[in-house]
Formats: structure tokens, sequence, C-alpha cells
């Protein structure tokens, strides 16, 4: 900040200036310039391969910048380590160790005194939760504990700025929002947070972002500064048949269109022209609609937008499906019951029962370690249940016979293509595995690398693809033979907001050709594409049906209420105090509060926010969202239940 | 430098290593068999060997002197058949590592006091065997004769020879303190590599890195807690290597005290020098077996002679601290002059040791990432 006054330049925290990064040849990160204040939160966002881990890896002082000036509490980086909290994006903490000794290990490391380390181990393990597992070894935590134990590690010395590279990244719901209401008490107390996600619901937390796309910064400021930025409004369409509407919402004032289960969001040029004609389009039509709202954009809409303005978007070209449809079928193409399959003495999936028809998206949701991609081997025979039956495209037994395997389609969580051939020799290498005729080869391999936009760079050496190209082009191979059942673990991790709307878009037209998927994800929001879900805790199937049928059955009423964005932690404790901890959460921008009898509550609400000081500046009733319905579910069994870890 | 921090690296170093079983393994189980198969089975020299007498003679004479050949347990018969070539019959074969021929008349000429050549014919496949057997002979053949005064006039001037420290030539003795080197080389630092490389496996680097410890903090702490390994292996496996082989300490202990200790630190700072320079777990520990064996195995002197490695070889030979540490050893255990006799090779220890601590420092550089991308520094 060269024009900034020393009083305004002691509060930065991190400074950034001009910040080049190059590993070897490649250049990492071009010309970064940002800075945070004292006791903000501030979100690095974008895809894999944006920059984000190089530029924490500067930040925390464990690799030097190639260029620029970079100052962290008015210091090198490197100086200022010891006054700096740092969470890897991958588990860096010891597996071998317990919560404990991990903790001890830490605190030795950063010269905390033994007079604090016994006043400061107990509160903060109490504050995240850890104190009962205390003696457990990290191994065996789950995602979300080993994500509140890393940061326990960040925070036993008191850091003054914690640098979170991808934090809740494959953690459940509920240790996410957990995790989200500690950083933000952390940052009222003082604490400088800088967090990378590539959640942008989550992103709605930050006080300021920077949206970063292939090491530059795209953009900077707070949330509600990009969407003004972004001039466009968003109508929420309740009740309107999604599917025969959106493809009639185009042209005009209308930008974008967007279902989320069965609500349409409609970005428009101007809220009231956009409204006049949607509501024309649906007279006419003779469409339900039973409410329609004006609101802000959201963060997605502004990543997806901005980078559709900038790039252009890739066309969705048809497969070049061999001539004639598919008959429809209406026998079952994953029939598995009652399977299990234990590791020692760990059971990695408990009794889990799954039917999955023809042309049927199945979306087999949970965190890190709940057990879908062990579902997923055992689906597809790679690897034996323990006890159960499987039933898939018909065969029962040899699930890897050739012909069958000619039949499935499966996309891993790791990149399955080879790093040192190019793309288009590993295309031509599927081909040949899954035995493609000749006649075809040729209009498959194109249709891959044309939907992907890779025309004229097949030669590229796929290890030179950023992350998110080679899961397009790994997706690509996995369905080059048509296959009948396709399984995909985690399609969409690490691929910007925009590529992952065209991969929905794929997969969309597969199942409407007959193609049964099964496709696993971190993002509640993208589950609301499936027709059926299935939600995995610790290896048990906790609620399972469409997302419409998934919400209906939650109890009680959700209660959306809009304020400030400053008042929403102050208002979350409130609420708190007088309800339930799992009925009050916060949802990016809003507060979501689950009411069982809405009429008689909703009296006390008003009075009880206005007395605080909190200006409510909107309350209405919402059909749950997913992730409501996921968190109160699993709260409502842990009650029952007692703690379950 | 700060000692809190070196404490709570070696703290963590010890309780994973006490949680890993490969690498308790690693410490107490591999070192013993290595012990119980090289203290049993590496004989260098070889006993009762297989040979034939032909004996054209049939005297009382020859046999006498055929006896005197079998009698020490360096020589028994060969089930050989007699009659033919013996070369044929039993060498060619494999039946006898040596044949001796004992002319017709063997004890006429004796008798009549001229000189009678007994031919003996050596398998020479096994070089230094055959040495042995060709000594052997010459020595029995000559005392055969002096035993039965035959040699009237005794050889002007007489070598008498006699085995210092290890006089009934018991090989143990010999081997036992040159296994204890290796084994104190080997695993010490296999343990101490696969620490540091583990650390890059599992990601727990990056932390480490923005911690703010220095790399001799670092250092230090790893190297505390394998040298601390190090120790209770070298009492388990010289303590049973005591009992199992009957060795004792013969002189001033604290030579081989200090000589182990600065030779634990040396093995285990070789070991972190390896992890750190390896990209992954295979790399080190190969990179430790391959050389760690093959130096303290055969440029060590513990199998070969010192003096029989050539010029350039021989300075490598120089470079690796089990070749004093077999020193230190031996004299310990077979010669007990002390002090007086290592001091020189306590030193050396000391000084490559100290090499070796620059080295790994310079190799863990600033802890930082390299501009490589993700991989180590």
């Amino acid at each position: 900040m060269p024009n900034s006054s020393p009083a305004e330049a002691a509060a930065l925290v991190v400074s950034v200036e001009g910040l080049h990064k190059r590993h070897g040849s490649r250049p990492a990160l071009t010309g970064l310039e940002f800075s945070v204040r004292a006791g903000e939160i501030f979100g690095l966002i974008g895809p894999d391969g944006a920059g984000k881990t190089s530029t924490f890896h500067i930040l925390a002082g464990v690799s030097e910048p190639s260029g620029g000036r970079v100052r962290v509490l008015g210091l090198a980086p490197r100086a200022a380590r010891e006054r700096v909290g740092y969470l890897t994006q991958q588990f860096s903490q010891y597996p071998d160790l317990s919560v404990e000794e991990n903790l001890r290990y830490m605190a030795g490391l950063r010269l905390v005194s033994p007079e604090h380390w016994r006043q400061r181990r107990g509160p903060l393990l109490r504050r995240l939760g850890l104190e009962p597992f205390a003696d457990r070894l990290a191994s065996q935590l789950s995602g979300g504990m080993k994500q509140k134990l890393a940061l326990c590690c960040a925070l036993i010395d008191r850091p003054q700025l914690l640098l979170l590279d991808e934090p809740t990244t494959g953690v459940d719901p509920v240790s996410r929002r957990d995790f989200w209401d500690v950083l933000t008490t952390l940052a009222e107390e003082g604490v400088t947070i800088v967090v990378a996600t590539p959640d942008l619901v989550e992103a709605e937390r930050c006080h300021r972002i920077a949206l970063m796309q292939q090491g530059r910064l795209e953009s900077l400021g707070s949330p509600a500064e990009l969407k003004q930025e972004l001039a466009l409004s968003r109508l929420e369409l309740q009740g309107a048949a999604p599917a025969a509407a959106e493809p009639l919402l185009c042209g005009g004032a209308i930008v974008d269109v967007q279902t989320f289960g069965d609500r349409l969001d409609v970005l428009v040029n101007d809220a009231v022209a956009g409204e006049a004609q949607v509501r024309e389009l649906f007279r006419r039509q003779g469409l339900p609609l039973l409410e329609l709202r004006h609101s802000d954009p959201t963060l997605e809409n502004v990543v997806v937008i901005r980078q559709r303005r900038q790039a252009g978007e890739l066309p969705l070209l048809p497969f070049p499906h061999p001539a004639g449809c598919r008959h429809q079928r209406t026998d079952l193409a994953i029939d598995a019951r009652q399977l299990s399959r234990r590791f020692g003495a760990f059971e990695a999936v408990r009794q889990l029962t799954l039917q999955i028809r023809y042309g049927e998206i199945f979306g087999l949701l949970g965190a890190n370690g709940a057990g879908k991609t062990t579902t997923i081997k055992m689906l597809c025979g790679l690897l034996a249940p323990s006890s159960g039956a499987i039933v898939l495209a018909g065969e029962s037994e040899r699930l890897r016979g050739p012909d069958l395997l000619r039949r499935i389609g499966y996309m891993s969580q790791k990149f399955t293509l080879y790093d040192d051939l190019s793309i288009r020799e590993n295309l031509e290498f599927y081909a040949g595995v899954y035995g493609i005729p000749a006649s075809l080869r040729q209009a498959r391999i194109d249709w891959v690398v044309a939907s992907c936009g890779l025309q004229g760079q097949e030669q590229l050496l796929t290890a030179q693809l950023p992350g998110g190209w080679k899961q397009r082009v790994a997706f690509g191979a996995a369905v080059l033979h048509d296959p009948e059942v396709l399984f995909l673990d985690e399609p969409t991790s690490g691929v910007d907001p925009l590529a992952r709307r065209q991969f929905w878009s794929l997969i969309n037209d597969f199942a409407r050709r007959g193609t049964a998927i099964l496709v696993t994800t971190h993002y509640l929001e993208e589950a609301e594409q499936c027709n059926r879900l299935c939600f995995m805790v610790a290896g048990e199937n906790v609620i399972e049906g469409s997302p419409g049928a998934i919400k209906a059955a939650q109890p009680g009423q959700v209660i959306e209420l809009l304020l400030p964005p400053e008042q929403l932690q102050a208002a979350t404790l409130l609420l708190r105090r007088h309800w339930a901890a799992w009925r009050v959460s916060r949802f990016g921008d809003r507060l979501h509060l689950v009411l069982d009898h809405p009429e008689r509550e909703i009296d006390g609400l008003r009075p009880l926010l206005a007395q605080a000081q909190l200006s409510l500046e909107g309350l209405r009733r919402v059909p749950p969202s997913l992730e409501d319905a996921f968190i109160g579910t699993v709260q409502r069994a842990q009650a029952r239940q007692g703690e379950r870890p | 430098m700060r000692r809190v921090r070196i404490l709570a690296q070696c703290r963590k170093e010890l309780l994973q290593f006490r949680r890993d079983r490969l690498t308790l393994g690693l410490a107490f189980l591999l070192p013993l068999l290595t012990l119980l198969i090289f203290g049993f089975a590496i004989r260098l020299e070889t006993k009762v060997i297989p040979i034939v007498v032909q004996d054209f003679d049939r005297s009382p004479l020859s046999a006498a002197y055929t006896d005197r050949l079998f009698a020490t347990d360096q020589f028994r018969p060969a089930p050989w058949r007699g009659g033919g070539d013996p070369v044929a019959g039993a060498i060619d074969p494999g039946l006898a590592r040596a044949a001796v021929i004992i002319p017709s008349e063997f004890s006429r000429r004796l008798k009549a006091g001229q000189p009678v050549e007994v031919q003996v014919l050596v398998d020479g496949t096994d070089a230094n065997n055959a040495r042995v057997i060709r000594n052997s002979i010459q020595g029995i053949t000559a005392f055969f004769g002096a035993d039965k005064e035959l040699i009237r006039e005794p050889p002007p001037v007489r070598a008498l020879t006699r085995l210092w420290f290890n006089p009934g030539r018991k090989e143990s003795l010999y081997i036992v303190p040159g296994v204890y080197a290796v084994v104190l080389w080997i695993f010490p630092s296999l343990l101490a590599a696969i620490a540091m490389v583990k650390e890059k496996d599992k990601g727990t680097i990056l932390q480490v890195y923005a911690s703010g410890i220095s790399a001799a903090e670092l250092l230090l702490g790893k190297a505390l807690a394998f040298l601390l390994v190090g120790a209770s292996v070298a009492v388990v496996v010289m303590g049973l290597g005591g009992q199992i082989f009957q060795l004792s300490v013969v002189a001033d202990p604290t030579p081989l005290l200090v000589g182990t200790t600065l030779y634990l630190a040396a093995a285990v700072l070789f070991g972190l020098l390896l992890g750190v320079r390896s990209a992954n777990q295979n790399a080190a520990v190969q990179g430790v077996s391959l050389v760690g064996f093959l130096s303290a195995l055969l440029l060590s002197g513990f199998i070969y002679p010192l003096s029989n490695i050539p010029p350039p070889l021989s300075l490598v030979s120089a470079l690796i601290p089990a070749r004093y540490f077999i020193v230190i050893s031996r004299d310990a255990f077979v010669r007990g002059t002390g002090w007086a006799g290592v001091w020189l090779d306590v030193l050396m220890i000391l000084v490559l040791g100290a090499l070796l601590y620059g080295a790994t420092l310079r190799s863990l550089g600033s802890l930082q990432l390299g501009d490589g991308g993700e991989g180590g520094p």
C-alpha cells in the first residue's frame, strides 16, 4: 500500500505487493496485490491451481517469493512465523500421535511456557469439542475432528494471524458449521484470518474476498461489493415447475437461470423489467408460480458470470451416441443389499442397501471417511464386500468380467490419466482398453477434446493441464465407451463453479439417455441435482430419498432471517441461548432458525432481537435446504443417542 | 538454539518410534537376527576340510604320517574309495579339496636319510582356503619330520610364532566385534532416515517449516531421539552378543563407551542426511541399506583386510566410520590395549560425525520449500 498512512500500515496484518512466484518454469502467482486488516476474515477463493496454496506457502514463510514484497505483521514472513498459525491443505498433524501429544509437540516447537500450556490446554480442547478425545490417535479422528485438532495446534501459541488452506474441504456439514462459528468468534477476539475455500456458500462469511484464477487476483472486495459490482438482480422463483420453466427463461432481461431443487434462480439485468418478463412468460405458458422474491445475487453468481464474461462458456456438445436410442429399461442397474465392509476392526460400510435405476442420478453424500469411496469400489467390483449381495447391470457374479467392464464407467477420485502421456494418447489408450470399434473411436475422442475446449492442444502432456481440466478429460475418458452404469467419485472437487455447472449438464445428458449414474460429492448444493440421494455418516446411511422428500420429512419450519452482515454472529449467539444449537445455523449471509411452532414463537423473536439492538431486515418461511435437513437429522440423532464419536 | 524445541522434537520422535511396530522391529529384532546370522554363519576359515591320501608306500611310517594329517580338526578323510587317479576321482567331483600322494619309497628313502617328495594337489577355486590348506599340510609335514627326528640338522634360523590375543584362533572373537559395527551402523541410520522422510511423505514437514524451528534444532532433536534408541540397541546387542559368543570387555571400557556413542551419532546423522535427500520412504530405505551395507561390510575391514584395498578405494574406505569403530570394538573385546591403541580411531569418528552433521544441516537448508514445486527442499 504505497499511499497508506503509517497508522493504516500498522493496522495491516498482511500486505502483498506485486507478488510473483514460479515453480520451475511454470508461473504460479502473477502480480498479486492485496492487504488484510487486523481482525478481518479474508477469503482466497478460486479453483484448484488458482494459486491459493502457493500464496499460503509464502505467507507462512515456508517458501520464498520469486518477486514482489510481502509483509506479515510488519515483518518478512519468515521472521513472523512465531506469530502465525498455519493449517495446511493436507492434514499435517502426526497420525500416529494422540490429540494431546500432537498439541504438546506443537506447544514445544512454539516455545509455549509450561505455565501457559497448563492454562490453555483444557479450554482450547473444550472450545473445539476435543476434550473427550484427548487420548485418541489423530489417525482415528473423523475429517472434521482432524481439522479441529489442526486448528487447536495452530491456536496453542495464540497467533495473531491464522492461515487456513481449505480447512473445511471434505468435512461434514455439522463440523463445518462448528468450525466457522469458531473462526467468527476468533475474528471478533482480534485474530486475523486468511482462509481459502472452494465453497462459495461458505465464502459469504468472509469480510472480504479475493477471487483468484490461474495465479492472478481477479477481483477483491466484500461479498456485498462484489455482488454490487455485478449490477444484476436475482429473482427466486418458488414452486415454479423448474424442469418445464428453465428452458423457457432466456433472452430479454434474463442473464442466467439455475435450478436448485424446486427453486429457480433467475439473474436479470433489471429487477423490475425482469420480474415483468418472468411473470408474463409463466402466464402465457400456464405454469404455476407460487412466489417470486427479489434478492441479491450470490457469490456463485458473481464467479460464474465473471468467468463467462471473461472466457466465454464451453459449448455443451451432445455425445456422439450410436444411431438409434438405447431402449428404455425398467430393471435395476445397481441392486446392493446389506453391504458391509470391514478393514480389520474398522467397519467402513455398515449394512448399506442401495437401488439405482437406469436413467437415474443417485447422489452419495458424506464427509471424508464416511465410506463413499469404499461403497463405490464395492459396487463396481474393485473391492469384495465383507457381507451383502450386489447385482450390477444384471450380473451378480464376476463383477470384474470383461463383458461387464465394457458396460461400466468409473472415474475415480484421483486422476486416472497418465501424466506422461498426451491428452490424445490417454484417450486413445482408454478407447483401446474399452474395445471401442474403430469406426466410433475418432468421433468420440474428438467429442471429448471439443467438449473440454482443448482443440489444437491434444498433444499437450496431461501433466501440464490444470486440475480442473484434467478432471474434465478424465470424465471424457470414463464415458468414451458410452457405459450403461457410470460411477463418478467426486468429479467436481477442485473444479471452478462454471466448469461444475458444465459437468452437471453432461451428467444430466447421460442420465436422460438412460445411463444409471452414481455420483459422490462434497457440495450439498450439488446434491439438489440428483434424483435421489443418500447421506452417509460413519459408514451408515442416515437419510435417503429424493431431495424433495428428504426436505419434506424434516420436522418444524425453517425461518430465514435477514440481518446486516456485521450483526449475524451476535444474532446467532443470542438465538442459541434461547433455542437448541442445531436449530440455529448460519447459511451464507443469512440465518436459519428451525421452529416447531412458528405461529407462537415468531412473535417473541422480533422483540428479542430488537432488545439486543439487532435490526431484523427480513423474515420469511422457507423450505429447508438439504444442509438444514442434514444438520437437523444428524444432531437430532446425536441428541437421542448421546455423544457419538 | 532453544533447548525446549530440541526436547519437544526428541520426545515426539520417541513417541512415534514407540508406536510403530515396523520401527520397533527394525530397532531390536533385526539387529539381533543379524548378529546371530553373522556370528554363527560366517566362517572365513574352513575347518574339517575333506582331503584324500593316496598311500603307495603302505609302511608304518606312511601310516603314521597319514594319522598326523588327520590328528587336528583341520582335515578329515574324504569319502573316496581309493584306487585310480585321486584328481579325477575325488577332487574333480568335489569330494575332496586336496589330495596327498605318498610315493612308494617314502619309508625307505627317509630311513636312508634321503629327501623324499610328497605330492600335494590342492583345489585352488577358493584361493584363500587353498593357501590355508597348503600352509597346514606344510606345517604338519615339518612337524612330522621334526617329531620323528628324521631331519637330522635343524635349519639354522627358525621362526617361532605364537598367536597373541586370540591364541585359540577362535573366529567369533574376530567376527562378532565386527558385526557390532555393521549392526550399529545400519539400523540406527535406517530408523533415522525413515523418521526424516516420513515427514515429507505425510506432509507434516510443512507444519514443521511453519513453526519457526531452526534446522539445527530439528536436526538435533531427531538425532538425540535416535541416539537414545541406538544406545539401547547397542546395550541389547552387545549384552546378548557377549552372552552368546562369550565375549567380554578385556580392557578399559571408556574408549568403547565414547566410541560407541560417537559412532551411533554418526550413524544417525548419516540416516538423517539420506532422509533429507530422498524423495520418499522407499528411496531412503534402499539408499541407507545399500550404501550402509556396502560400506560397513566391504570397505570397513570387517571381512577383507584394509591393507588389501587398492588406492582409490582405500581413500573411500578412510571416510567410513565403521572401519574405525571395528578397530575400537576389536580392541575392547580382543586386544585390550585401551586408549593408547585407539585414540586416533575415536577422533576420526568424531571428525566424520561432525562432517555428516554439517552436510545434513546444509541439506536441510533454510527449512523451506524449493522452487521445484510441492516436493521437499
